[in-house]
Parts: C-alpha cells; sequence; structure tokens
C-alpha cells in the first residue's frame, strides 16, 4: 500500500514540476494555454487521488477478508482439530471425502489420511452386524444428504467402539446438495452407561417385584397367624375336653363353631390379598390414586391399629387419573406408610399423626404426600435417606426408600424428602396425569 | 396371697384370647381374659399370683411396654410372650428383659399348657421365697444396733471372748445379746441364724 502512495507522490511531484516550468520556459505563450493545461492537470490529479482511495479501500478490505479467513480457517482448524468428534465433509461430485479431521485415528485406530487415500475403509471398520446398515444408509445419504446412524466398528487391534455418526447436507445456490458435512462421535462410554442403567432398571424391577412378594408373603403370614393360632387353640381345647370325658355339647358347639368362623377368616385375608394383586397385565395403567390409598389403608389397618396410629386423609376431590404401575405405586405408598409409623414409634409420648394428602400439583402432575411426626433426621441422615441399605432402624433393611425412588422415577415422577416446620418429615411424590384424563375429573 | 393362681390372657384379638381361654380351662386351669394391656394394669388382676400369656404386638401398649411397667412395679410375674410372623426381634428383646418364655403362633396348645404349668410353680415359688425373705427383714427389723454388731460378728464366726473384747464388753454381756438375737430371728441354731441374714441380704 505504501509503495503505491509514494509512486502516486512521484507523479504528483512531476506533474508539480512540469507545471512551475511552463510559465519560465513560454511566457509568451497565450494565459488560455496555459490556463487549459492546469485545468487539466488539476483534474488528473483529482482522477488519481480518487482512484488511489478506490484502491486503498479494496486493498484494506481484501486485507480483512484474507485476515478473517486466515482467523475463520485457523478457528476450523482448531476447533475440527481439537473436538471429540470426527468432523468430515464428503464431496458428492467427486464421489470421496474431501476432509476427515484427524481426530479420527483416535477414534478408529487408522490414520486419517488412510481414509481419504481409501474411502470405503471407514465402512469396513464397522461391525459386520451393523454394516448392512450403515451402508443403506450411507446410499440413502448419497441421495438425502442426511445420515443419522449409531453404530460399532472394530479397531485394527480388535477393540470395539460405538459410534454416533450423522451427516447434513451443503446446497450450492440452485438448492443442490453438492457437499455432506458430518461429525462421529465416539459414544462408547454413554453406551455402555445405558447397558448398566438397563440391567440396573432389570435388576431394580425385579427386586421391587421380590420386596413385593415378600412384603405380601410377610402380611399374609402375620394376618394368618392369629386366625390359625385360634382355630389350633380351640381344637385343643376340645380334644382336651374330649380326653377328660368332660363333654359338654354347648362348649363344644361353640369352640367348633369358632373354628370354622376362624378357618372363614383365613379365607378372607387371602381373598383380600389375592384382590390385590389380581390380574395385572399391563405394567402401566391409569389408576385412581385417592382408591389406591384408600386400599393400602385397609390392607394396613392391623399394622396401623397395633402403632396406635389413625391416618388422617386430605385427598383431593376431583383427582384425575394418574398412569402408573398400581402395584409399584401400593408398593411406595405401603412403604411411605410404614417408614412414618417406625419414624413415630421412635418417639415417646409425642402425637402420633399421618396425613396422606393427594393435590393436583399442575395439569400434568399429582403429587403425593406423606406426613409423619416422627423424630425427623439430622442433615447426614437426610443427605443418605435415599440410599440402598441405610438405615436408622435397628429392624431395618434400609432398601425401601431407595427401592420407591427408583420406582416412582421409573414412572416418570420424582420422590423426596422434607423436613416439616414443626416435627416429623413429609415425603412427597409425582405421577404423570394419564394424557386422556388431563381434564376430566375422575369419578 | 390366698388368692388363686390365674392365667391372665391379654391379646387383642378376640378369637385368640377367647381360644387360649378355654384351651387352659379345658385343662382345669383358672384363667382371666383382658382385651388390652392397659386394662389389665388398670384391673387388681395386676396384684394377683399367676403368669402372663402375653401378646408381644398390640395396639396402644405393646406386650414389651406392659413387661416394662411390671417390672417398674416390683411385679415378678411370669411372663410368656405369644409372637406372630416376623416378631423375632421383640421376642428377643421380651427374653432379654427377663420374660419366662415365648411361643410363636400357631403354636400347639400342649406346649402352652406344659409352659404355663411352669410358669405357675415358678410364681409360687417366687411368691413363697419373697414372703421368707419380707418375714426374715422384718425380724431383723427389731434387733438394737449393739444386736446388730454382735450379730454380725457371729456370722463372721468369731468367737464371743474375740467379740467382747472389740467391742469392749465383757463375755457375757456378748453372751445375752447372741441369746436375744437368736430369740427375735427366732433361730434354733446358728445355720438358721446365717440363713435369715442370707435370706434377708438376698438381692431380688
Amino acid at each position: 500500500m505504501s509503495r503505491f502512495r509514494s509512486v502516486l507522490a512521484r507523479i504528483i511531484g512531476l506533474v508539480d514540476t512540469a507545471r512551475d516550468e511552463v510559465p519560465n520556459r513560454s511566457e509568451t505563450r497565450s494565459s488560455l494555454v496555459n490556463d487549459e493545461l492546469e485545468e487539466r492537470v488539476r483534474a488528473r490529479t483529482a482522477e488519481l487521488m480518487a482512484a488511489n482511495q478506490a484502491l486503498e479501500a479494496q486493498i484494506a478490505a481484501r486485507v480483512q477478508v484474507e485476515c478473517a479467513l486466515r482467523d475463520s480457517e485457523e478457528r476450523f482448524r482448531q476447533l475440527t482439530e481439537h473436538i471429540r468428534e470426527v468432523f468430515w465433509v464428503y464431496g458428492v461430485a467427486e464421489e470421496r471425502l474431501l476432509y476427515v479431521s484427524p481426530v479420527y485415528e483416535e477414534i478408529w485406530g487408522h490414520p486419517a489420511q488412510s481414509l481419504l487415500d481409501r474411502p470405503l475403509e471407514w465402512i469396513e471398520s464397522v461391525h459386520p452386524d451393523d454394516r448392512p446398515r450403515v451402508r443403506a444408509a450411507h446410499l440413502e445419504k448419497l441421495e438425502s444428504g442426511v445420515f443419522d446412524q449409531e453404530y460399532r466398528i472394530v479397531r485394527p487391534d480388535g477393540a470395539v467402539r460405538w459410534v454416533w455418526d450423522r451427516g447434513f447436507p451443503i446446497r450450492d445456490a440452485a438448492g443442490h446438495a453438492y457437499r455432506i458435512a458430518g461429525l462421529a462421535e465416539d459414544i462408547t462410554l454413554r453406551k455402555l452407561a445405558e447397558d448398566q442403567l438397563r440391567r440396573q432398571q432389570v435388576e431394580l424391577a425385579k427386586t421391587s417385584r421380590l420386596s413385593l412378594a415378600v412384603e405380601m408373603a410377610s402380611t399374609l403370614a402375620h394376618e394368618i397367624n392369629q386366625p390359625l393360632a385360634a382355630i389350633v387353640a380351640y381344637a385343643q381345647a376340645c380334644l382336651g375336653l374330649l380326653r377328660k370325658d368332660r363333654i359338654d355339647p354347648r362348649a363344644l358347639t361353640g369352640a367348633l363353631e369358632e373354628v370354622v368362623n376362624q378357618g372363614l377368616r383365613a379365607g378372607g385375608i387371602i381373598r383380600q390379598l389375592r384382590d390385590l394383586v389380581r390380574k395385572h397385565p399391563a405394567v402401566q395403567t391409569a389408576i385412581q390414586l385417592n382408591a389406591l390409598i384408600h386400599a393400602v389403608i385397609h390392607y394396613m389397618q392391623l399394622e396401623l391399629r397395633q402403632a396406635g396410629v389413625a391416618p388422617r386423609l386430605e385427598l383431593a376431590d376431583s383427582l384425575p387419573m394418574v398412569l402408573a404401575d398400581d402395584i409399584q405405586v401400593q408398593l411406595v405408598v405401603l412403604y411411605l406408610i410404614r417408614n412414618a409409623i417406625e419414624a413415630m414409634n421412635e418417639t415417646d409420648g409425642e402425637p402420633r399423626e399421618l396425613v396422606l394428602r393427594t393435590t393436583l400439583d399442575s395439569p400434568s402432575t399429582v403429587l403425593i404426600t406423606v406426613r409423619d411426626t416422627g423424630r425427623g433426621l439430622g442433615e447426614e441422615a437426610a443427605a443418605r435417606l435415599f440410599q440402598p441399605f441405610f438405615t436408622t432402624k435397628p429392624s431395618g433393611m434400609g432398601m425401601s426408600l431407595s427401592v420407591s425412588r427408583s420406582i416412582i422415577e421409573s414412572q416418570g415422577g420424582e420422590l423426596w424428602a422434607t423436613a416439616n416446620p414443626d416435627r416429623g418429615l413429609s415425603f412427597h411424590f409425582t405421577l404423570p396425569v394419564h394424557s386422556s384424563h388431563e381434564l376430566s375429573p375422575a369419578p | 396371697m390366698n388368692a388363686v393362681p390365674t392365667v391372665f390372657v391379654i391379646d387383642d384379638d378376640q378369637a385368640v384370647r377367647d381360644a387360649i381361654s378355654l384351651l387352659l380351662r379345658a385343662d382345669g386351669l383358672a384363667v382371666a381374659t383382658f382385651a388390652s394391656a392397659t386394662v389389665f394394669l388398670e384391673s387388681t388382676s395386676v396384684q394377683q399370683p399367676g403368669c402372663l400369656v402375653l401378646d408381644v404386638r398390640m395396639p396402644g401398649m405393646s406386650g414389651l411396654d406392659l413387661q416394662k411397667q411390671l417390672r417398674a412395679r416390683g411385679s415378678r410375674i411370669p411372663i410368656l410372650f405369644m409372637t406372630g410372623h416376623g416378631d423375632v426381634p421383640m421376642a428377643i428383646r421380651a427374653m432379654k428383659a427377663g420374660a419366662f418364655d415365648f411361643l410363636e403362633k400357631p403354636f400347639q396348645g400342649e406346649l402352652l399348657l406344659e409352659r404355663v404349668r411352669e410358669a405357675l410353680v415358678l410364681d409360687v415359688r417366687q411368691r413363697v421365697r419373697q414372703a421368707r425373705r419380707a418375714e426374715a427383714a422384718a425380724r431383723l427389723a427389731l434387733l438394737s444396733p449393739r444386736e446388730w454388731e454382735v450379730l454380725d460378728r457371729v456370722a463372721a464366726g468369731q468367737y464371743n471372748k474375740v467379740i467382747a473384747a472389740e467391742l469392749g464388753i465383757s463375755l457375757s454381756t456378748v453372751e445375752i445379746h447372741r441369746k436375744r438375737v437368736m430369740e427375735k430371728l427366732q433361730a434354733e441354731s446358728l445355720s438358721d441364724l446365717i440363713r435369715t441374714l442370707a435370706l434377708a441380704n438376698e438381692r431380688e
């Protein structure tokens, strides 16, 4: 740029000298000629100045573009060389890869250059099980410019990695996709985590089913032992009377009638339990939470009575149905009630208040709260509350709260605990409203 | 003390209560039934001899609570706990707190009868012993301080001469005190004397 300026300065200098020389050499020439020349020089100078300015502006602009280009190239290079994803550009007309970022080597285990030399190398490295699918998607991509596949690759060292590869078309002014740009990401860790999560969920489903079975069996055993104990005692009393020849028909009849009654009572308990777990085909169904809570309370009557706890129900009048696995939600409600009972058993002489509340939290969520007046928890215990095997109770396994939380989360809800302002804890959980019931109140 | 030893059956389940009562009565035992621990505690039965057949898990006051209350009141009445399924930890606590035994529902009538009879025998023995202990204590209360000093030394096996020298009194005075002690404690021999003393000193 400065060179242009100095050249220009020299030209202007020559013109000036010529102008100075003119009057000296031909003073006799007419002033008209003089004036005309001067005018032409002035015009020429102005032209040159304008051209110079335009040139300067052009140069500045080009420098800016060059710098910007260099910056953007640098940025692009940095980006493609440092991001964890492989960046690739495919030329449709060229029918080959135009660019692939160096991280390719890290993921695939082949140098990036080898991919440029042998464009089909990437498809050869795809796991044989995934290859047909990926090849089909690749052909489809050439048509549509769009590609989105997760597949496994086998590295030269035999290691298998999961890749998420997706491409999108780059179009020219006429709208033709002339290039396809894409990103391929190593998602092996995520896949492993997903696998693990799935395995854990399967385990959890087993665990919660198992806890349910244990729960049922334990309650069944406890409740049925009462009439059984009575039946055995009545029958043995009858035997005792008969052996001693003290046959008072009235006493024997009364006792035998009681044997019958207690047998029927045991049958009733089993029937009631069977109703609770009857046919359970769909995992998630539309359920009426208020009815479910009533059923659980009914089922736990004995336990509540023995603990000296009368639950207070604050159930919302027109609660929509929720979408959930009813058996599992029953188990959660049961666990939370039992947890509350146990928390209050530890206190002496304090009032034992158990409140069960249902509210419509939002048009799409129902909130259930189980509130006790137990001892509450210290900060440390509160933080570990939902960890498996954490318990503050001498006989507890510490599984019920962690199982409960997993159940609720698997149903699309949340479960958490808060300390009450006065005393005790409240456990809350949410469940999604069944979509077709969002607006209509439940029966 | 002259009341008939009675089996007190305490269970909130009416059928269980009734059936056990019938079983025990068929065997000729005196039975009284209670629907709750509180009702029993507030009745006069709590003073009477016999034994308890007590459900460990009941609404309101549990079997364990009743056991605690009775012990606090100085009652040593034997308690046979009845437990349901899964009450083993409670049963262990009951045994540690001095329960006579526990039976898991449903149980054999024969076993209950056998254990109840043993409990009743234990109760009688405990009450007799307690009565004798009270009597011994009452007699010892009659002794004067000087007689106590002499008794202590006699019980320790000291000769009258040594006692006289230690207490700075004459031999004949020691002999008089000793005779008084024997009379007050209604002891015929030195071994009677020591038995009474041991009985009174016995920890419950």
